[in-house]
């Protein structure tokens, strides 16, 4: 329940913000159906808003998902799946899902199993997709959304991401050195092609420290 | 490119991913990538957040807005409080002439 209120006004405001940038009620739902990642659906969003390059849109969003490649290797340690299994829980597995998956899963009466995950994907999935149609049929309802300052909600909805990672000094030192690289490149280069090469930029940084500071805590 | 398109790529460079993940429980990958794919939000975020504060015309009143707003996000730990109070605090440093 605490998750549906956190995704509603992230998907309305998705909603808001593609409709802002020229995307129709079907396009900007359709994206909620097929693609279902949030963060990756409103980065794009803006991207399309700033006129940015399609490739740079595929490949921000190719770079967002792949941490959901970790999500599917730590469940699939705790809970074997069939190959039908996988086909389906794949289309609709998120953050949200893998974390109640992982934090409510075990303490169902047999433990973690498919119907759990499932169940809470798919409650998701509807709760976002439903949202999502508020929030592009309010768009249309808007008189201009430019001209409301609208634009200002796609900084303040990532920041809303960004907040809760900001745990110790190693993130806030990658989000400072990722988010003013970004600000610096994006005078020269075009929005899509930024925010690839900070976010593969600063997640590089983070991981060489990470991994150095490990390797000199185990020998010492 | 048409808008279609670009959704259906996004869409297929997403699903195989997360099938992916799901298909390879007993892979093991070297520290280095596992804490790079852990990074990726944080780093990814922040790259989106800063150029659109800082790298704006109106920047005061953005700046403003994701001051208030991630106040209020760190203090309540929820999304909808710190998006509206945000755009509340934008549109007051909007009247006030900022």
């Amino acid at each position: 329940m605490p998750l549906w209120l956190g995704m509603v006004p992230f998907a309305v405001a998705y909603a808001v913000t593609a409709r802002a940038a020229g995307l129709s009620v079907l396009e900007t739902q359709l994206m909620s159906v097929t693609v279902f990642a949030g963060a990756s659906q409103f980065a794009a969003a803006g991207l399309f808003a700033s006129g940015a390059n399609a490739l740079g849109i595929v490949a921000t969003t190719a770079l967002l998902n792949a941490r959901h490649v970790l999500y599917g290797l730590s469940l699939s340690r705790t809970l074997p799946l069939t190959r039908p299994q996988r086909v389906l829980a794949a289309q609709f597995l998120t953050d949200e899902a893998y974390g109640v998956a992982v934090v409510r899963g075990p303490q169902e009466s047999g433990g973690l199993s498919f119907a759990f995950l499932l169940g809470a994907e798919l409650s998701l999935y509807s709760i976002w997709n439903l949202s999502t149609l508020v929030g592009a049929l309010a768009g249309a309802v808007l008189p201009d959304p430019g001209a409301l300052g609208v634009a200002v909600v796609f900084p303040l909805a990532f920041l809303g991401l960004l907040v809760p990672l900001l745990k110790g000094r190693l993130t806030v030192l990658v989000a400072l050195a990722s988010g003013l690289g970004a600000w610096a490149l994006s005078r020269v280069l075009p929005g899509g092609l930024v925010i690839l090469l900070a976010g593969i930029g600063g997640a590089l940084l983070g991981a060489f420290l990470s991994t150095r500071s490990q390797n000199t805590a185990s020998q010492a | 490119m048409s808008v279609l398109l670009v959704i259906f790529l996004m869409w297929a460079v997403t699903y195989p991913v997360r099938w992916l993940g799901l298909s390879l429980g007993r892979l093991h990958l070297p520290p280095f990538w596992l804490s790079f794919l852990q990074f990726v939000p944080v780093s990814v975020f922040a790259a989106l957040v800063l150029p659109e504060v800082l790298g704006s015309p109106e920047w005061p009143r953005r700046l403003v807005a994701c001051v208030v707003g991630g106040l209020l996000m760190w203090r309540t730990g929820s999304l909808a409080p710190g998006i509206l109070g945000g755009f509340a605090a934008y549109w007051g440093a909007r009247l006030l002439g900022l």
